[in-house]
Order: structure tokens, then sequence, then C-alpha cells
């Protein structure tokens, strides 16, 4: 069981239960200490080493992400040395990065953490590093692209495509400065375990992992997030669509712990939005007429016109010739009022759910 | 996350009986084991040895084996028409230049037995004596029982020899005190620091006594599951190790189980965490610790790990007790396996009082060749000191007051015909091109600095260095693992010991496009 303790970060006395990290302790008290590998549904990797901190006892800088906190623990998240260290491991991030006129690290519609960091401390300025990591062959997927310049090896994606998806389509290969995001022989994601969540571009700090559909680098102000329910499904995933100038040109899973999916999306969620827009889509209902053409019509000619031809069939051969499926995007609650209509307007137990088989 | 019925562990072997990671080897791998494909490949390319062509000749491109004519022994062979490769290190410093053939034995130029002390009794190792089978020291150790055995190595005052120094007793008691009943005993055989070779001839010439310590260890933490991680390169050690098995695993080492697992060609796999992924079949990326291994190493269980020369020294440590052993060093406690390369007549492995000087190591090495200038005192890792330092016992407290280290002891002197800032420069490429490169600071900082020393050795301007310092500090302070940690010292102690090579330089031809 959970043991309620002190300890002390920055000379505040703050309550935390045991099993918590110094991160997570620190978050709710609003002490803010940098990350960037670092994600609440996975294991902690410690790797990024931006969430260093002093603690007492300890000879080495540790990492906040996965330092369990024990009775009077005592934290240091802003002494000289750690900013020393900030400063200096972020000025070896931005000589490895894409930069904009500014010398920043270049933003990108996904945001970049790099360059929100950068902005928010003095950073060590050194020369830039030729490091091209390993290069990755054509990819025909229509969904997911990797851009290795702009990827800081954080590992979100290689272990949320593992940890949370168990899918394990990429992986770190190589070593050293040229290690990079690969997936297996650096075949095409189509040709591997992929299925196409697109979690690793949710997931990934800086915009390297990121949605091929999607303008690469639209200031994030001119982009706006509208909070929806994804109707794909029943599930009721939420969505956040990215909107501007009133077309959607991104759909991003809203972050871990806030809905009910968690910060994770499926293919259909997060990439098939491309009707809303389409030239094609159906904006009325439409009636077959003595022409054999559609027609537009109104909701309620439409609902006439379909409750008529369902009360000829029962009129005809009895309720049981009717049958109703309801679709696999429908809620739960939408479900419930077909097979009401079924059972209680109709008077039949034929009723299905298409993705109950 | 680990896949029901998943057979990660044999991955890396089979892939290397597959001829490396190519991708038809890692596909069937991948079928085989039920390890994701992606898992197989990102794993396999993590290691030289399997990303090398297995028809190549291996070179080594070692400090010690460049300042013995390296580059000329890889014309040479191309010139004869033998397909080569360069490579890192192949802890044959002693008999450089050194080159392994596909087969992964030595070339006949540099088979040569290496130069050792004659055979003494009183030496706990004696590499120079008969090859010891005899097995007392297990005899010793049953008799005295475990807690009696800690203490031996107590008063011995013992501490690791593969480079942190850290006392055995305490890795010891703390696996044996462990509430899981299942533990692991695991031999650091990885041997890897250019300029170290003594784990190597422990291996060749008394293999039983590290046989010998680790059934001591097993029976003292009470595991029965022994595994030597043995460098991949060590093709003749692994069969020589193999054998002594074979010869007492019906009598002496009975009721123990011994599995040698080769290394794959990554120099950070001797990190000892680096280690225990490779062993599960994962990239050699070092964990984050705490958890010790002691706590939770090998599948997640209680593990004892130590290098090859540690365990060798529990036989006598036990037969002839913690006391004597300890009387055997000068200022710290126990004999050493000193390893010497480099300008000197007789480089070799010397077993020598804990805290002899360079100059008493280099005598029994039959004296320097030429005019010493500088040297490594304990592997690339150490960093260079001058010859002011010569007499400063090489021991774990001495060096580590001057900024160096004993780590494995494998010294390497260099004389005036060497430029040191092209030594360093090979030291920097070595840690480069072996980082892991999980963490930033290490895998940027490592490249970094080598990158500010090209431009200076292009253009001469000692100004390109001025941020040296502060990287290396902070490859110091936020890398995870020894290996980032110390990664620019070979260029730091340079630059603070002989500021004088360090001016404007004038520039060669070699470096003026590099
Ligand atoms: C980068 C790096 C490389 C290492 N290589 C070796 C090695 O080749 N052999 C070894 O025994 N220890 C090596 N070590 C030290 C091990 O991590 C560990 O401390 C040692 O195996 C423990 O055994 P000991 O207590 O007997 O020294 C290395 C450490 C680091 C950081
Ligand atoms: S310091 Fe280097 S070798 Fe060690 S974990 Fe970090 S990147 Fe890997």
């Amino acid at each position: 069981m959970a043991e309620t303790l002190t300890i002390h970060i920055d000379g505040r006395t703050l309550v935390a239960q045991s099993g918590e990290t110094v991160l997570q302790v620190a978050k709710r008290n609003h002490i803010a200490i940098p990350t960037l590998c670092h994600d609440e549904r996975l294991d902690a990797a410690g790797c990024c080493r931006a969430c260093l901190v002093e603690i007492d006892g300890q000879r080495r800088l540790q990492p906040a992400c996965n330092w369990p906190v024990s009775k009077e623990l005592r934290v240091q998240t802003s002494s000289p040395r750690v900013q020393r260290h900030r400063a200096t491991l972020l000025g070896l991030y931005v000589a490895d990065h894409r930069l904009d006129s500014d010398g920043l690290p270049v933003h990108t519609t996904q945001g970049n953490d790099l360059r929100s960091l950068a902005q928010g401390i003095e950073f060590k300025r050194l020369l830039s590093i030729d490091s091209p990591r390993h290069p990755r062959g054509v990819d025909a997927n229509p969904y997911i692209a990797y851009d290795p310049d702009l990827c800081i090896l954080c590992a979100r994606c290689t272990r949320y495509c593992d940890e949370v998806e168990a899918v394990s389509a990429i992986s770190l290969a190589w070593r050293g400065a040229e290690t990079s995001i690969a997936t297996a022989g650096d075949r095409g994601l189509l040709d591997t375990s992929c299925e196409l969540c697109g979690g690793c571009v949710d997931v990934c700090p800086t915009g390297a992992m990121h949605a091929k559909q999607a303008p690469r680098f639209e200031k994030p102000e001119a982009v706006q997030k509208v909070r929806t329910t994804c109707n794909f499904c029943g599930v009721g995933c939420q969505l956040d669509l990215n909107v501007q100038e009133g077309k959607i040109i991104q759909v991003t899973a809203p972050p871990p712990g806030e809905t009910v999916n968690d910060g994770n999306l499926c293919v259909k969620g997060r990439f098939a939005y491309g009707f809303v827009h389409h030239d094609d889509r159906l904006r009325t209902p439409k009636i077959r007429g003595a022409d054999g053409e559609l027609h537009d019509a109104t909701w309620d000619e439409a609902l006439h016109y379909a409750a008529k031809g369902l009360l000829g069939v029962r009129d005809r051969h009895g309720p049981h010739a009717l049958g109703f499926v309801s679709s696999s995007r429908c809620t739960n609650e939408e479900n419930y009022l077909v097979q009401k209509l079924a059972r209680a307007v109709f008077q039949t137990n034929n009723v299905h759910q298409c993705a109950a088989t | 996350m680990q896949r029901k019925g998943a057979q990660r562990e044999g991955i890396l072997q089979q892939l290397a009986d597959m001829g490396g990671a190519s991708t038809a080897a890692v596909a069937q791998v991948a079928k085989q084991t039920g390890v994701p494909e992606a898992d197989v490949w990102g794993a396999g390319l993590f290691y030289g040895l399997l990303r090398r062509d297995p028809q190549n000749t291996l070179v080594c491109n070692g400090l010690s084996c460049r300042i013995q004519g390296a580059e000329q022994l890889r014309h040479q062979l191309t010139e004869q028409g033998v397909a080569t490769q360069s490579v890192a290190c192949l802890g044959l410093c002693d008999v450089a230049p050194a080159a392994v053939g596909p087969a992964l034995l030595p070339l006949p130029a540099c088979d040569q037995p290496a130069h050792v002390l004659p055979n003494n009794p009183d030496l706990p190792i004696n590499l120079g004596g008969e090859r010891d089978r005899s097995y007392r020291g297990l005899g010793a150790a049953l008799k005295l029982g475990a807690d009696a055995v800690i203490a031996e190595l107590q008063a011995a005052g013992l501490q690791g020899r593969g480079g942190a120094g850290f006392p055995a007793h305490l890795k010891w008691r703390s696996v044996r005190n462990q509430t899981d009943p299942t533990r692991y005993v695991v031999c650091n055989a990885d041997e890897g620091e250019p300029g170290t070779f003594k784990d190597r001839e422990v291996i060749r010439r008394q293999p039983d006594k590290l046989l010998e310590g680790l059934a001591i260890a097993a029976h003292v933490v009470q595991a029965t599951e022994i595994y030597i991680y043995l460098r991949g390169e060590f093709e003749r050690e692994r069969r020589i190790l193999q054998s002594a098995i074979d010869d007492a695993c019906h009598g002496p080492l009975a009721g123990l189980q011994f599995h040698i697992v080769r290394g794959q060609g990554a120099y950070v796999c001797g990190e000892e965490t680096a280690l225990l992924e490779s062993l599960e079949g994962r990239r050699g990326m070092p964990r984050l610790k705490p958890p010790f291994p002691t706590e939770r190493g090998f599948r997640n269980k209680p593990t004892l790990i130590h290098n090859v020369e540690t365990l060798a020294c529990v036989p006598d440590i036990a037969l002839r007790g913690g006391v004597r052993f300890a009387s055997l060093g000068r200022r710290e406690p126990g004999a050493k396996l000193y390893c010497i390369s480099g300008h000197v007549q007789r480089p070799g492995v010397y077993e020598l009082p804990l805290g002899v000087s360079l100059d008493e190591l280099v005598a029994c090495a039959g004296g320097y060749v030429g005019t010493p200038q500088a040297f490594s005192p304990g592997g690339a890792s150490s960093g260079f000191l001058p010859m002011s330092e010569r007499s400063r016992p090489l021991d774990f407290a001495s060096l580590g007051q001057v900024g160096a280290m004993l780590g494995s002891a494998g010294a390497v002197v260099l004389n005036d015909t060497a430029d040191l800032v092209l030594a360093v420069h090979w030291q920097l490429s070595f840690f480069e091109h072996e980082s892991c490169g999980q963490c930033a600071p290490c895998r940027l900082g490592s490249r970094w600095v080598r990158q500010a020393l090209d431009r200076y050795l292009a253009s001469g301007d000692p100004g390109e260095l001025s941020d040296v310092l502060d990287v290396a500090w902070e490859m110091n302070e936020g890398s995870i693992c020894g290996l980032g940690q110390v990664a620019s010292l070979p260029l730091t102690s340079a630059m603070q010991h002989f500021p004088e090579q360090f001016g404007r330089r004038p520039v060669t031809q070699e470096h003026h496009h590099g």
C-alpha cells in the first residue's frame, strides 16, 4: 500500500506517495522540470537527460523521471549546477537540429518541444554538429513520415509502438551518432507490422515523425484545436481537429490522461478525415426517382419515404420479413434506439449490429 | 515489452551464425523466435561483428596499433589481395599492429604469446606458472562457508578489476542477502578497453582460476547458472574456456551450469548493464541505476557481475587468506595485472603490487623505446598524463587525484615520435564510434568534441577548442554511463598537461580538407 511521506524540492516541503517519482511530485506542485523523452504511458527511459536534478547524497545528477521518492528526500531542481547542465545540454541539442533564421529549432505544425525549451533557457551556443542519421529508404505509406534531421532520439515513438500498441514496427537502429529510427530492412511501413495508428506522430516532441497529409511548418498559433468525438465507431474517442481557415489540416489525440482514449487513436480516427472537405461528400439526403436518378430531398421527405417502404414490407409480408442492422459507427445509444425501433415499433427481434460478429 | 513465448536471448548468436544482420537473416530469426522483426533488426545493427562483411580480415585501428604501423599493415594486406576492414580495437595491443582473419583468429604475424612474469607461486594468478587445475581454492571456500568467504574478500580489500574498483565483498553480500531465491553470476569477459588485454591472458593461461572464482561466487550467492560474456573477437579464448569447462564439469564444477555468450562487437557492452541487455538479446544500451544488478540484473534477478581478473583472484584469497592477498599491494591492497603497450620493449601483462609506478612497470617490460613523452595509465578512458607523473603509484586513489584513473590498468606509452594531438584524435574517434547513442550528452558531445578537434587540425587555430571544456563538462555530468562521462578525457587531459601542444598548429595536407 502506498505510504504518505514528505520530500523537499527546492526547499519546499511537499507531500508524496511512495512509488511516485520526483517528477510526478514536482509536476503536481507546479515545479517546472523540463522533459523531452517522458510520457506517462511509457516506462521511464531517462535518456534525454533534460530532467536531471540534484539529489542529496547522490554524487551524480539523476533523472527526476525515474527517481523514486523516499522519506525526507531533498532535491534541487535549479541549482547552478543543474542550470549549467541544462544550458549546455540544450546547446548540444540545438547544435544538432534544423534551425530557423533566429537560430532556434524550427517550429512545426505539431509544435517542437526543443524550440519551446530553447525559448525559455539561455542556452550555450555551439557550432553545429554534422551528424546525419542513417538514411531511410522510400516509404509509400500515405500517412506517416520520418524526418531524421528533426529527430532527437528520445525513442518515444519506438517505445510507444512497443509498450502501448504492442506492435513494434519501428526500432532504434545503428549506434552512436548514426542512431536512427528504422523499420526492419528499412522497408516502408505498409510492409511491416505497422497499423498506421499514427501514435508515433503524436508522441514525437519535435515533429520528426509527422503526418504526410498535414502541412509541416504552419505556425501553431495559426491552428485552432477543436475537440470532438470520433464518428468512426462507438468507442467515443476524443479527437482534436486541427483547423486552419475553416479546414481540417490534421487530427491529433488529446493529451493522455484527459479522455477515454488516453492519447491514443486508430488509423481511421487520425487519418481518415479526407471525406470532410471532399467534393463527393453527400450534403443532403437523396431519394431515387422514377427516372432512376438520385434527387435531393429534405430529411422529412427521406424519412417518410423510408418509413413508407418499411411499413409496406411489414404489411405485405409480416414483421419478420424485416431485419435491422446498425452500423459499427453507431454509439451505444443509437444501437439502443435501433433495437427499440425493431422490437417496439416493428415487432420483430431481427436486429443486429455489424460489429457484433 | 516482452512478448509471451518470444525467445529473445539467443537472437544475436543466431544472427552471427547466419553471417550477420542481413534482411533475410533478420526475417528468419524473427520468425523462429517470435521477437518482432524491427527489434531483431535494431538489435543486430547495433553490433559491429553483425554488420561486418564475414569475408574480411579485421585490422585494428586502436592507438597502440596505429603507432606501430596499423595503416601500413592494412596497406600490405590489401596489396596481397586480402579484403580488410579497419576496426576500433581487437584486444591485441601487445602484438601491435594486430589483425584477425575472418574466423576471428589472429593472423600469424601477431600470434605470439604475450610477455608475462616468470613462474612465481606467490602471485595470486601467476600467469607465468603451470596451468593450475587443482581447484584447491574452491575446496577451501567450501570448507570456510559463505560468510567466511565474504569476510576474507573484505580482509583482502579486493576492488573490482573491471575499471570501477568497487569493493567486491559489498556486491557479494548484497546479492546473497536478496530475498529472491533465483540469482545469477555473470562474468564480464568483454575486455574492450583499448590498451587492455589482461583478461585475455588469464583465459589463455589460467582459465581454471577464473572458473574456480566463478564457482566460489556461485556457491556463496547461491546461484547455479553462470554466464560468461566473452568478447566476440576472443575466439581462441572461447575454445580454451569451453574445454576447461568440459574438463571440470563433472568434477569440481558439478552442479553448476556454465554458459559462454559471445559479444558481438560493441565496446559499451563491457558496461555491466549494457552487458545484461546484450545477454537478453537487445541493443547494448546501459540501464539506469538504481536498480543495481545486485538487486535486479540478468532477467531482472539479483546478479553478481565481476571482471575476469577479479574472479581469478578469488581462489587465492580463499586458499591463502585475505590478509595475505592484501599485503601484496602497496597503498592499496592486492596484486594487480598491469597491461603495458605502446613504445616499450616488451609489451605484456605483468602481475605486480597494486601501486607500482609507470617506471617500475616499464622496467618489467624491458624499458622504454625512444624518449617517452606521455602515457595513458589505464586504458583509453583514463586520458593522458605527462612523464612528470612517471613515478606516481598506479592505483585507484593516486590516479584519481590527478583526474585520471586506474581503470582496467591498460597503460600505453607514447614516445616523442608520436603526435599527441593525433593520438587524442584517435581516442576521441574511438569513443564516438562506440557510444551507444541513447543519451544526448555522449551521442552528440563525443561527436562535437571530435569535430572541434577536426577543425583545429584543419585550421591550426586553437580557438576551435574554446568550447571543448564546457561540452566535456556536460558529457561528464549528463551522460548515463561511464563511456560518455569520460569520452572527452583524452582531449581535456592532454590540453591540461600538454598546453604547448595545443597552440597554433601547422596545417598538414592530410587534415587540410578533413
Ligand atoms: C564503457 C564501459 C566499458 C566497460 N568495459 C568493461 C570491460 O570490458 N570489462 C570489465 O570487466 N568491466 C568493464 N566495465 C566496468 C563494468 O561496468 C563493471 O564495473 C565491472 O564489470 C564490474 O566488475 P568488477 O567489480 O569485477 O570490476 C566497463 C564500464 C564502462 C562504463
Ligand atoms: S553515455 Fe554514451 S554509451 Fe553510455 S548510455 Fe549514454 S550514449 Fe550510451
